[in-house]
């Protein structure tokens, strides 16, 4: 079966009757994000996210390839997220449905067309090859705010993510190991994420970070594309009922806030991670030295 | 009490772990199944019992029964004169068609098996609605149709609260918690305690001011909450009980532990 089951009367009927009364039914304000927590692993560039009960995996990579015809200075940039049966059931394999369509919209149109990336720092040699970077997203569990969690998750990838150095030497290319240079940071130029909303009740009642269930009984979605400086960089408002524009504004700058407090946690981690990271690396490189000498005696 | 036991699917349940009284047929429980093999010699043709499912061994010798206790995430398989709460998906000539868990195939619910129905006064039930009911039977083989109903096949009434449930809210909880949940409830005090659940007494008594609530637990990992007699309250005492049950469940929490989660989730939701 390729549907999301349903919602029973008595749980929608629930859901709109709580927020009425500004009740959500994990207790949390409209304005509050699920706790999340993100874990990197043992590679540069692989996320683990945890929002709520929705958990992701992103993947981050890296290789020289050949630039497009029509870009000679800039280097390729994707994105790739496929919704596969181990998500949810209602996925099938290798059968898209609308959400990941409208998923991976949002996340091209908010990440790759914003130019978080700079791709033009990805050239190596004018239209005979540069990087090409790739972000994988694996959906493990969905609780709804899939979009949202993907964006955070990818943003944090691409901060963490360092690729091997590449020197071009007699008109050659020379792609140093991660063992031999310091990899690089990828260029980042800004920092953008979606934030969803969920309206109830002819707009009156617009929530964050809805979970399946609200989502299920939310008349539409508002999605905000904005960066820590509140640069706009996406906004859509596809289906689903119409909502006032003074919500829209005022929500804006709740997308603004919540962008802010995200980047906040974001920084957090990865400065965590990469302290752990240069002690282990120091530790790592010492030894080695030690080797080096042993031999050469 | 012997060691505790481990079985996988396919294990055959040791004769000495059986209780032994014998004045009564040894009634089996979810995941264990009875395998006849014939032998050729004599007529004393022997029983076996296998488990179906991987769990842990467990006998009651007082009700003679045996049954298997499965670990607490396990998707639901539905098992005979369990209560479940299943949602109309579409209606037939004869029958309701109920979704038990998601993305499984429908169970079937007769137009005729609710209390006091008959061709004029049976109810008419919408999609998407909800409704308590019992296990009737779950065939046999691949593709085979599982039936419930909402009367006691014995006495023709609805027992137990069966029938359709009307308002409130439905909380997913694990398969686990709701086999715990109706232990507790059908028991005695004394098991209360060795399962370690007081979260639904301690709501009980701190809600029981404002009008206290309802509650049905479905096997199929659903808990049905109404507090509609609390009136104002109604709403966050709902959710209040829902996240308590949740926690409880997602955090495998102490009895101790439940008292303060009760104390301090009431306190959030402005109930005490």
């Amino acid at each position: 079966m390729s549907k999301e089951a349903q919602l029973s009367i008595a749980e929608r009927d629930f859901i709109l009757e709580a927020l009425r009364e500004d009740v959500r039914l994990d207790g949390r304000q409209p304005d509050q994000f699920r706790p999340m927590d993100i874990t990197f692993g043992e590679e540069y560039g692989h996320v683990k996210l945890q929002l709520g009960k929705t958990s992701l995996i992103v993947r981050i990579s890296a290789e020289v390839t050949k630039p497009r015809e029509e870009r000679p200075f800039d280097g390729l940039f994707n994105i790739n997220m496929e919704l596969s049966s181990m998500g949810s059931p209602a996925w099938e394999n290798g059968r898209s449905n609308d959400l990941e369509a409208s998923a991976t919209n949002t996340l091209d149109r908010v990440i790759r067309h914003s130019n978080a990336l700079d791709t033009e720092s990805l050239c190596i040699i004018k239209g005979v090859s540069c990087w090409s970077i790739r972000a994988d997203v694996h959906v493990i569990d969905y609780d709804g705010n899939l979009t949202d969690a993907a964006c955070i998750a990818i943003m944090t990838g691409l901060q963490h993510f360092r690729r091997p150095d590449a020197v071009v030497k007699d008109g050659r290319v020379i792609v140093y190991g991660v063992e031999e240079r310091v990899p690089v940071a990828l260029n980042i130029t800004h920092k953008p994420l979606s934030i969803t909303f969920n309206t109830f009740n002819d707009s009156k009642h617009v929530i964050v970070d809805a979970t399946l269930k609200e989502e299920q009984a939310s008349e539409g979605d508002l999605v905000i594309g904005i960066n820590s400086a509140g640069e706009l960089c996406y906004m859509s408002k596809i289906e689903g009922s119409p909502i006032n524009p003074m919500v829209i504004v005022n929500k804006t700058s709740v997308a603004w806030d919540k962008v802010k407090e995200l980047n906040l946690i974001i920084d957090k981690v990865l400065r965590t991670d990469l302290a752990k990271r240069a002690k282990v690396g120091m530790a790592d490189e010492s030894r080695a030295e030690n080797d080096r000498l042993v031999a050469t005696e | 009490m012997s060691t505790p036991l481990v079985l996988l699917p396919s294990d055959e349940v040791p004769r000495d772990h059986l209780p032994a009284n014998n004045s009564n047929p040894l009634r089996l429980g979810p995941g264990l199944r009875i395998l006849s093999q014939p032998s050729s010699k004599s007529a004393d043709s022997k029983h076996v019992l296998t488990a179906t499912q991987a769990g842990l061994l467990t006998t009651d010798a007082k009700k003679n029964t045996v049954s298997l206790l499965s670990f607490p995430n396990r998707r639901y398989i539905p098992t005979v004169n369990d209560f479940v709460i299943a949602q109309i998906h579409h209606s037939s000539a004869d029958f309701f068609h109920c979704m038990v868990t998601p993305h499984t195939a429908h169970a079937l619910l007769g137009q005729l098996s609710f209390e006091g129905a008959s061709k004029k006064t049976r109810p008419m039930l919408k999609q998407g609605e909800l409704v308590y009911a019992r296990v009737l039977s779950v065939g046999v083989g691949a593709g085979a149709e599982v039936e419930l109903t909402c009367v006691s096949p014995s006495t023709g009434k609805a027992e137990g609260g069966m029938g359709p449930l009307a308002g409130g809210m439905v909380f997913d909880i694990s398969t686990g918690m709701a086999g715990r949940l109706i232990r507790a409830n059908s028991s005695s005090a004394e098991t209360d305690e060795i399962e370690g659940l007081v979260v639904l007494s301690e709501l009980g008594k701190k809600l029981e001011s404002s009008g206290g609530f309802e509650l049905a637990v479905g096997r199929n990992g659903k808990v049905w909450v109404n507090c509609s007699d609390s009136e104002e309250n109604a709403i966050r005492a709902t959710v209040a009980i829902g996240r308590c049950l949740q926690e409880t469940d997602q955090k495998n929490l102490h009895p101790h532990d439940q008292k303060k989660l009760v104390t301090k989730i009431l306190r959030e939701m402005k109930l005490a």
